[in-house]
């Protein structure tokens, strides 16, 4: 495998201008879809199968009650264990060399099964295409020397480009720095490997709560759970099975009609 | 925002089709190991209601994809862990199993009737799998109200214990064989399934808690309560007490219990997607 590469999003350092969400649907070829009033400056109001940028316009109240925007790129995490790459029955989702999961959507079967797997909302069905589809971290580009086009486009730098260890480092010494400056909130949202989901290949320099932008707090892996509920579905297997043997079988002759437990 | 998977009523039909599939089987499966020749009509029944609706199943599964076609990519993969993966699988290990069953219940001899006892004793196994494996579908997913309680496998597979049993005790006085001895004994069965179905429902919604909302409380509420506990569960029970003379009100209860089986995936699929 080479070298995981990474996109970090500062959201310290966007400005809204959503040259990401531009950038990305013209270098994907993907159609524009109806604004949506979501009652802020944000459009749209979630990822879809042809929105994979998108420009978060958080408003928070201020004491004096004036707003305060925080504006945040979100785009697929691709998680280093990534729940819809497990929940794929046909192996369309795959990892790819540099770290980063993909869909390949000529194995791609429509299942949706991804969809409801994804603990961030991101993965979406094309109903064009019978077939699920998010940000491929511009797998045509990464394996042409090109960043992603959101990166690209970004005109100040919040969406940064490169090896994830690299930008780690960098994030670490940026948080500093915005604490240093009284941005008292400021921490990293899936930079640590350890943290949850095998740390996330696109990370994030947050300025409050994840839950302010939509974030979950502790995002867990879906498949966590088949493990103890197959056991108490074997569990219920093994009480209905009971009752089953015990209403059957030969017991001499016990014409037992009123039933009893 | 999380999203849905936006599964609609095929996916319903086919939780509800697959787990009186897989109950109709284990429950035939039981009679056949544990019960006596008196029962055999139940065995029959059992056995021959488990492969047409299989056979439905796939084809629900297949038709949901859109395309037909792309049912093909899911056999270059196996995952063990991911029950969209190994569920694909075992429909089809079923089906297999179900229609051994059917074609050796056909033969009275005894070298067949042994074979078919040890058959049905491996196809139980995948009964109970395709019972439960759609709850344990729905909780290995991000979404809080499918996964936050441990037993949607469990209760799936009370349900199509339930439903499967119902829906052979309903063939049976349908065709005429209530008079028989496998009647009382596959109500029985079912009655204890139904109580277990009942034990399971209260520990699940007690495990979700506040996530149990999409169902407890709104428009759902009254399909969940009133179609599922009261008419699907509490109902049928009362009446196969009382019924016990009066086969037809068992008939009833039969009927209700595969209402209430409907109800239960309708509501745990639908509530949350509308």
């Amino acid at each position: 495998m080479a070298r995981t590469l990474a996109m970090f999003t500062d959201i310290s350092l966007c400005i809204g201008c959503r040259a990401c969400q531009v950038a990305c649907k013209q270098w994907n070829e993907l159609p524009m879809e109806d604004p949506e009033w979501t009652g802020t400056y944000q459009n749209h109001a979630h990822f879809t199968d042809k929105t994979y940028r998108l420009v978060r316009f958080i408003e928070k109240p201020q004491a004096d009650g004036r707003l305060q925007w925080d504006l945040m790129s979100d785009v697929c995490k691709h998680c280093a264990q990534a729940g819809c790459l497990e929940a794929c029955p046909t192996g369309a989702i795959y990892r790819t060399e540099y770290g980063t999961v993909n869909i390949n959507q000529d194995m791609c079967n429509g299942c949706r099964y991804c969809v409801s797997s994804c603990p961030f909302g991101v993965v979406a069905f094309n109903h064009d295409t019978g077939r699920a589809s998010k940000c491929t971290f511009c797998n045509d580009r990464i394996h042409n020397g090109l960043g992603p086009a959101c990166a690209k486009a970004c005109p100040t730098e919040s969406i940064q480009f490169g090896f994830r260890d690299e930008l780690v480092a960098k994030a670490k010494k940026r948080v500093e720095t915005l604490k240093g400056m009284g941005f008292r909130g400021a921490n990293l949202y899936g930079a640590d490997s350890n943290e949850f989901l095998g740390g996330l290949n696109a990370f994030f320099l947050l300025l409050d709560k994840p839950g302010t932008y939509n974030l979950p707090d502790k995002p867990k892996l879906p498949q966590r759970n088949v493990f103890v509920d197959s056991l108490l579905s074997v569990g219920s297997a093994v009480l209905v099975g009971l009752g089953a043997i015990v209403a059957f079988r030969e017991r001499g002759e016990g014409k037992g009609g009123g039933g009893n437990a | 925002m999380l999203k849905t998977p936006d599964w609609g009523m095929m996916i319903v039909f086919y939780f509800f089709l697959g787990g009186i599939a897989g109950g109709s089987y284990f429950t035939a499966a039981i009679a056949d190991n544990f019960g006596s020749a008196k029962d055999r009509p139940v065995i029959r029944i059992g056995y021959w209601l488990s492969l047409p609706l299989v056979l439905i199943c796939g084809i629900l599964l297949i038709a949901d994809l859109g395309v037909p076609a792309r049912f093909l990519n899911m056999l270059f993969m196996f995952k063990f862990w991911d029950p969209m993966s190994i569920g694909a699988w075992m429909v089809g290990v079923f089906g297999l199993f179900s229609f051994l069953s059917c074609v050796l219940s056909l033969s009275s001899s005894e070298a067949m009737v042994t074979l078919r006892r040890k058959v049905s004793l491996v196809g139980t196994l995948a009964g109970f799998f395709l019972a439960s494996y759609t709850g344990v579908l729905l909780s290995a997913t991000a979404l809080p109200f499918w996964s936050e309680a441990r037993l949607m496998g469990a209760l799936f597979l009370a349900s199509g214990a339930s439903t499967g049993m119902a829906a052979i005790s309903l063939l049976l006085f349908l065709s005429g064989g209530s008079a028989g001895e496998g009647w009382g004994k596959v109500k029985r069965a079912d009655r204890y399934s139904m109580v277990i179905e009942l034990v399971i429902l209260a520990l699940f919604l007690g495990l979700l808690g506040s996530a149990a909302a999409p169902i407890i409380q709104g428009q759902f509420a009254p399909l969940f309560w009133g179609g599922l506990v009261v008419v699907g569960l509490v109902i049928p029970l009362a009446l196969d007490f009382v019924g016990s003379k009066a086969k037809a009100l068992s008939a009833v209860a039969a009927v209700l219990v595969l209402f209430g089986g409907f109800i239960l995936r309708y509501v745990l699929l639908m509530s949350i997607q509308a």
